[in-house]
């Protein structure tokens, strides 16, 4: 933790002295009499553009306040292109700056993520200001190709510089992997210029034409591109809220699964992660493992709650539920990719396990992961003693893990064991240090 | 500044084609995702109830075809589309094996069935992005007689609910007719005027098409 705080501040340092010597080497452009004017309106409307933020969902377990978006990007670029990169610098420190503030107050954020974001805004539009004036200069007239091409340009190196240094902010915050936030961020780069670039091209001819009055026509665009980023987002919130709440369910028939949950699906997401799964399915495990009992919503709660030993047809029951987890999903395009998984987390490599008896390599990786993760669970019980299994006395967290090294080859993959040993190591390291603390 | 012109043309047009996308397509879209979602909560219920409740798929076209009919804005049929996904999801909270008895229920069974969709109600309402779809919920078995002033959607639900359900035991004349006698009592007469028009339409393009195809074929 404490590690942690110091790598953030170290990385505040270096941001923000790179912000002050960009500026410095900027000068004051607006001082001339003749930008003044244009600055203070042209800032005002940014600003505005600003404040109208949109929160962008990062997946819920990484940190639950998300991304604040602005759109204000086509504005500063408009800027840069027009008026030259050094007044497009200091107006995108100031913007982010007030509106900044201002947020600080209307949404309870602290005044050191407000330092942060104006330093990396500052660090990306001089990113793109390098970069344009490389193909088109400041001023000349916008009615060509090379204006559009730095346009475009501009954009793209903004959003990159500016993903890259968020993403790493984020990353040193959260404590989380550079690669999978900056996977996260990236990902929608192309679509965003795609909707930027019209914005930004009529922000650039009315400045051109018209001045910082110029940028009054361009609102009601503005306003359509803030509304497909919101629905973007949107629609990242509603596929986390669907799993969440199918989650919400399995929890609900099936009291004892609460807090095992969660945990067994950090440790699936970790056991992949170390097995160098792409970060994207390392994702996907995460949720097949919150919902892989799915199917088990569907069972007869009196044979899941039941204290004594199952008779074989009712044990005939409980091994449906994989095959019915995957029922339920079959109609939900976007959770495709995990239905096997589900299906099969109670194969076993040696071919004794059920639905179908699938052995070793026939049995994916991820349902492998989950399968060993959830016996563990099991074993170890949950830590209320209403969480605890109907069947078993819970094991100790050794105990458990010689139990599956025991079990590696027969009934679980034996890298995943191994894998899985180190995380659950690690797990029990830390929370030992949070204790000590 | 002839190409200026041009330039300006393109930028207006393509900014017609940005809002376009943000108010027409992404909603379209989002509402497509949100369904697919739900299916798999429609899909729980069908399953456990051994497909006795929860499914969704014919009703969600019909119902969505008799609110057009209707001329309920595009929103609120959005809503109760999602409305029909959801509606039985209070039955995952009732025990399996009343759900599942094969004998007929004891009064205080049914009254507990009854309660299902209350239950659901308060479900939904917990899921962020869909506690308008609550109030929807929790009246979809609705009777006009008791509550006229329900959403017309959850009218609909309900007597579209009951035209499946004898439509499928019996045949499509004896469902017409059970909604014709409880028009005005238990179902909403307009509703019930519009979906036995859109199933008589359904049948005449059938007819039609079925028509086509012989002439076609001699």
């Amino acid at each position: 933790m404490v590690m942690r705080r110091q790598r953030i501040r170290s990385w505040m340092l270096v941001l923000g002295a790179a912000a002050v010597a960009v500026l410095m080497h900027a000068g004051v452009p607006f001082a001339q009499a003749q930008f003044l004017a244009s600055f203070a309106g042209v800032a005002l409307l940014a600003v505005a553009a600003e404040v109208l933020l949109i929160r962008y969902p990062l997946r819920p377990e990484y940190s639950d306040r998300g991304i604040w978006l602005s759109v204000s990007t086509p504005i500063v670029i408009a800027v840069i292109l027009v008026y030259g990169w050094q007044f497009g610098v200091w107006l995108d420190a100031l913007i982010t700056l007030v509106a900044g503030t201002m947020m600080v107050y209307l949404r309870n954020i602290h005044p050191r993520w407000v330092a942060v974001n104006t330093f990396q805004s500052v660090l990306s539009a001089w990113a793109a200001g390098i970069a344009t004036t490389a193909i088109f200069d400041s001023g000349s007239d916008v009615w060509s190709v090379a204006a559009a091409g730095a346009l475009v340009l501009g954009l793209f190196v903004y959003m990159l510089v500016n993903g890259a240094l968020v993403s790493m902010t984020v990353a040193l915050a959260e404590g989380v992997r550079l690669r999978w936030v900056l996977a996260q961020t990236l990902l929608s780069l192309p679509r965003d210029i795609v909707l930027m670039t019209p914005i930004a091209f009529l922000a650039m001819a009315a400045l051109h034409a018209y001045g910082a009055v110029g940028l009054l026509g361009v609102l009601a665009p503005y306003l359509a591109l803030r509304q497909a980023f919101v629905l973007a987002a949107r629609q990242q919130e509603l596929y986390h809220q669907t799993i969440r709440s199918l989650g919400f369910l399995v929890q609900r028939a099936h009291p004892y699964t609460g807090g095992h949950l969660q945990r067994v699906s950090m440790w699936a997401r970790r056991v992949a992660e170390r097995l160098g799964l792409p970060p994207d399915r390392c994702e996907l495990v995460y949720e097949a493992a919150l919902l892989h009992d799915l199917g088990k919503t569907v069972l007869d709660e009196r044979i899941l709650n039941k204290p004594d030993r199952l008779t074989p047809a009712e044990w005939e029951e409980i091994r449906k539920h994989p095959q019915l987890g995957a029922e339920i999903l079959r109609d939900t395009p976007f959770l495709a990719p995990i239905i096997p998984w589900i299906a099969l987390h109670h194969e076993r490599p040696d071919g004794a396990g059920y639905p179908f008896g699938l052995k070793g390599d026939q049995i994916p990786v991820e349902a492998r992961v989950i399968a060993v993760v959830d016996a563990f669970d099991a074993m170890i019980g949950g830590e209320a003693p209403n969480q605890r299994r109907p069947h078993k006395r819970p094991l100790s967290l050794d105990e458990a893990l010689t139990e599956l090294e025991q079990g590696a080859g027969r009934q679980f993959d034996p890298q995943v064991v191994a894998v899985f040993q180190r995380v659950v190591r690690e797990w029990r390291v830390q929370r030992e240090a949070r204790a000590g603390a | 500044m002839q190409g200026a012109w041009w330039a300006l043309g393109i930028a207006v047009a393509s900014i017609a084609a940005l809002a376009y996308y943000a108010f027409v397509v992404l909603p379209a879209r989002i509402h497509r995702w949100r369904c697919d979602g739900l299916r798999a909560f429609a899909r729980l219920i069908e399953l456990r109830t051994q497909g006795r409740y929860g499914n969704a798929e014919p009703m969600a076209e019909l119902a969505s075809a008799v609110a057009q009919r209707l001329g309920i804005p595009l929103h609120e049929r959005r809503r109760m589309e999602l409305a029909v996904y959801l509606r039985d999801i209070g039955m995952v909270a009732i025990p399996y094996h009343i759900l599942n008895k094969p004998t007929p229920l004891t009064p205080a069974e049914r009254e507990l069935m009854g309660r299902h969709a209350e239950i659901g109600a308060s479900i939904t309402e917990q899921i962020p992005g869909l506690w308008h779809v609550a109030p929807i919920v929790r009246v979809h078995h609705v009777v006009y007689r008791e509550q006229p002033d329900a959403p017309l959607a959850a009218h609909l639900i309900s007597a579209l609910e009951d035209w499946i359900r004898v439509a499928e035991s019996a045949d499509a004349d004896t469902a017409a007719s059970v909604l014709k006698q409880g028009a005005g009592a238990r179902y909403h007469p307009v509703v019930v005027q519009a979906i036995l028009s859109e199933v008589q339409q359904r049948a005449l393009d059938g007819v039609q098409s079925l028509t086509r195809s012989a002439a076609l074929w001699l």
